[in-house]
């Protein structure tokens, strides 16, 4: 079923064509640029964060007499809180939900489907300017008064409550999630009817590219979930403004009892599914990447929709998982460890379909395959270590260590970030129309991958060493004081990470206007998108194409002259 | 506040040097196991290991084995397979079914094995030594029930920061906090437990290994969350007799029955 859909008229002005335009390519744009500066803020963050755990009441070098005046530049504990409250906040909400589900959402789903546009281009609109300021609220909330949020990025309350955060900070906090929250809503709707509706005629389900089955999913976990997180922090607003108690309890509860174990509840509904939030399109990038390079065939195809399709599902019963030590019911504890167990199958099989992928193909190793092959490493050790999480008694030992930290970095944002590498590299010559340098993407790539591994595997050693979460100063404690090169090790690594991604900058940037230009299928790949000119123009396709085979059609022995085909071919027996 | 930043750097510059010498296997490994259970944790945490190491192996044999073998300049030609035969399909499904059955089964039911069986099932009885525990920001407060038994009378001594135990006893804790929520960690017990406002929640541990060891809170409690430590002090127990009468006659001496904020401590429920 497809619609063929008369869109707004071409813009003439700046502001119709690259502030408020209905173009989901513009969008994209926008969420890619919004998304890359809040990795840069989030990033540096992370620098400071990590510099007080290796150096703790040293002076931050260069930048921490100006930041931190009063201290000498050393970061103060009340700082450090905020610091690593945003950092989570920014990374998750403003870093990579803009780049993969804004940016590569937009960019990519009409254009991969064989649409013109979203259904709801005004919804879309909409959707990039209520996320742009929900950023600035949050960005302003660093300089009132008290400071920005300091509870973590999961704002437990009590602590996030009146009781523990008096500033007005953790309210805006609040307030700039919620109107993330109205944002990314609109953006799932959209996503879910275009892919609906707006597919090319011929393109079934099971002939979208898996980045379209990622996106969508992710859309659908999005649509269901994040209202769900609306609603538990508009709950902490009225409890910090109006004074009601959802969740206040015990002698701090002056008027009437609530339970902050409630809130718990209603932010791992949300939180869990969030993880897979993230993680699904990337999964769909590589898996359409680890084809396009092998020059193969997806290896199981349908096995692959369908775990993703499963782990969606299962993703909305294991939260509990994250609680066990608030001491749940022993039948709750149990079912969700057994649930959460059940997620590997599902993991497993996909694994397995990625390694078949590439068995036996034709591997070019251009930078998107390096990073989508770097994905598979990176997610393997960040699945496999979930195992220890899930489990409730190891878990009582590892909550809340660094081994957490180390865990959902190689999940959240290891596996994220390189997939969102690779899709910018790998759609970059359809964005802007030309090619980003080959040579400083994989310098870009090694450095990357030693770094994140220097950081994140420490963090888990570290963890398992006992060493726990959020301490301004870990070494206070006598057990920890042997981790201290650890944490050198670990905060040299993050540098390295950090200035790994001037070559990317560099070459962003460089390419964006002196790249050589590019061809309309640099990669050879036959989707959708590909068979329109470089930059992609106004309206998408002339002609609305025909679908006739699947995305992944390589390789095939019958094909003279060509190794692959395009989906508005007709499929050749082999 | 800045003097205290100051002698905390001085502090730590010199703490820098303390573990450069121990090897990395050393710093790796979690605190000293104290307790007759931590064992079970840390026995589970290897086994898991010893797995996700195989897997983890197998799946960096694929990535790396498949691309140097099926470079492009080494086999410029794919293979031409949708790995939709039933062949392919039962070789996928086996590796799934077999990761969830060697590991996921397997430490799901240990798991709850060693819950059901140790970590859930509180020890009963007269033997048993019960303390309350009640966390605040950013400190442990401590309350040990009098010779009388009951919890929140006058003969009850309590203390904050130092936590002493005495040695090869069942102990309960019941835990809960007074503001935000913290967590009563025992790394060298390889236990936790969330301290939760309005809720009691509980632990239970046996400690074998006498010695002063750190109590942590691992809850993100506030801008001093990290300096929320207490004292672990386990004694032998004809040591700890003396310590706990000296303590009951010190409190009873200082008693203050005025003072409303003495009587923290709740009524302990026996366990069912």
């Amino acid at each position: 079923m497809s619609y063929y859909h008369k869109i707004h008229d071409k813009p003439t002005t700046f502001l119709s064509k690259y502030v408020f335009s209905f173009d989901h390519k513009v969008i994209g744009k926008q969420f890619l640029w919004m998304g890359i500066a809040f990795l840069g803020i989030g990033g540096m963050m992370a620098m400071l964060i990590r510099w007080t755990l290796a150096y703790p009441g040293e002076a931050f070098p260069v930048l921490g007499h100006m930041l931190f005046p009063a201290t000498n530049g050393v970061v103060p504990p009340d700082t450090y809180a905020m610091l690593f409250t945003l950092h989570g906040t920014i990374m998750i909400f403003y870093a990579i939900t803009p780049i993969l589900i804004g940016a590569f959402g937009n960019y990519c789903i009409p254009l991969m489907i064989g649409a013109r546009d979203m259904a709801f281009p005004l919804l879309n609109l909409l959707s990039f300017h209520l996320a742009a300021l929900s950023g600035l609220v949050l960005m302003v909330s660093l300089f009132i008064p008290l400071g920005g949020a300091a509870g973590g990025w999961t704002s437990y309350p009590t602590l996030s409550t009146l009781i523990g955060s008096p500033g007005a900070g953790q309210t805006l906090w609040c307030l700039a999630i919620f109107i993330l929250g109205i944002s990314s809503t609109m953006g799932a709707i959209n996503y879910i009817t275009t892919i609906i509706l707006f597919r090319a005629p011929g393109m079934g389900y099971f002939d979208m590219p898996l980045t379209i089955w990622g996106l969508w999913l992710t859309a659908i976990l999005n649509a269901i979930f994040i209202p769900v997180l609306g609603a538990g922090v508009l709950l902490l607003i009225f409890d910090r403004v109006f004074g009601t108690s959802f969740f206040l309890a015990g002698a701090v509860a002056t008027s009437g009892t609530g339970d902050p174990v409630l809130f718990q509840h209603v932010f791992w509904i949300f939180g869990h599914p969030e993880v897979y939030i993230l993680i699904l399109p990337a999964w769909g990038i590589v898996s359409d990447l680890l084809s396009f390079f092998s020059r193969k065939p997806a290896f199981g195809y349908k096995a692959t929709a369908l775990s993703m399709t499963a782990i969606t599902v299962l993703s909305t019963l294991v939260y509990g998982h994250h609680m066990f030590t608030t001491q749940m019911s022993p039948l709750l504890t149990q079912t969700f460890m057994t649930l959460t167990m059940t997620i590997s199958i599902p993991s497993a099989v996909f694994f397995a379909n990625w390694l078949g992928t590439i068995w036996k193909g034709s591997i070019r190793f251009d930078t998107p395959m390096l990073f989508s092959l770097g994905v598979v490493f990176v997610f393997g050790l960040g699945g496999l270590t979930g195992l220890y999480l899930a489990t409730a008694s190891t878990d009582l030992y590892l909550h809340d260590t660094y081994f957490v930290v180390g865990h959902f970095h190689y999940t959240m944002a290891a596996s994220v970030l390189l997939g969102g590498f690779a899709a910018t590299y790998f759609w970059f010559p359809k964005m802007f129309g030309r090619m980003m340098n080959e040579r400083l993407g994989k310098v870009h790539f090694w450095i990357s991958m030693a770094g994140l591994n220097g950081v994140f595997m420490t963090m888990m050693i570290m963890g398992y060493a006992g060493m726990h979460r959020r301490l301004y100063n870990p070494f206070v404690y006598e057990f920890m004081e042997k981790l201290i090169p650890l944490n050198k090790l670990t905060t040299v690594s993050a540098l390295l990470m950090g200035l790994g991604q001037i070559p990317f900058v560099i070459n962003f940037i460089y390419s964006l206007w002196w790249g050589p230009k590019a061809e309309a299928n640099p990669w050879r790949v036959g989707t959708l998108e590909w068979t329109v000119d470089s930059p992609c123009p106004y309206y998408n396709f002339k002609e609305i194409p025909t679908v006739k085979c699947g995305p992944h059609e390589y390789g095939n022995p019958k094909l003279v002259g060509t190794d692959f085909q395009y989906q508005t071919e007709e499929l050749v027996e082999a | 506040m800045l003097s205290i930043l100051n002698s905390l750097s001085n502090l730590f510059l010199n703490g820098m040097m303390v573990g450069s010498d121990m090897s990395l296997l050393e710093q790796m490994t979690p605190p000293e196991d104290i307790s007759t259970n931590g064992h079970l944790i840390d026995s589970l945490f290897m086994y898991t290991t010893v797995w996700n190491i195989f897997y983890f192996t197998l799946v960096c044999a694929g990535l790396i084995g498949f691309s140097y073998l099926y470079h492009h300049r080494r086999n410029p030609k794919a293979y031409y397979t949708h790995g939709n035969k039933p062949k392919q399909l039962l070789v996928t499904l086996i590796i799934g079914v077999g990761v969830f059955f060697s590991v996921d089964m397997y430490i799901a039911t240990k798991s709850t094995h060693d819950l059901t069986t140790v970590f859930w099932k509180y020890p009963k009885g007269e033997d048993v030594m019960k303390v309350e525990v009640l966390a605040q920001q950013w400190m442990w407060n401590f309350r040990y029930h009098g010779p009388d038994g009951k919890f929140n009378s006058d003969d009850d001594y309590t203390s904050n920061h130092d936590l002493v135990v005495p040695m090869n006893k069942n102990i309960e804790f019941r835990v809960s906090s007074k503001d935000v929520i913290h967590s009563f960690f025992i790394p060298n017990a390889r236990l936790k437990v969330d301290a939760i406002p309005g809720r009691i929640t509980r632990m239970w541990v046996n400690f074998n290994k006498a010695g002063t060891y750190e109590i942590a809170c691992a809850e993100m409690c506030g801008t001093h969350h990290y300096m929320m430590k207490a004292k672990l002090i386990v004694l032998p127990q004809n040591e700890y007799d003396v310590w706990a009468k000296k303590s009951s006659a010190l409190a009873m001496q200082s008693l203050d029955e005025e003072n409303m904020d003495n009587y923290w401590g709740w009524k302990w429920e026996e366990s069912k």
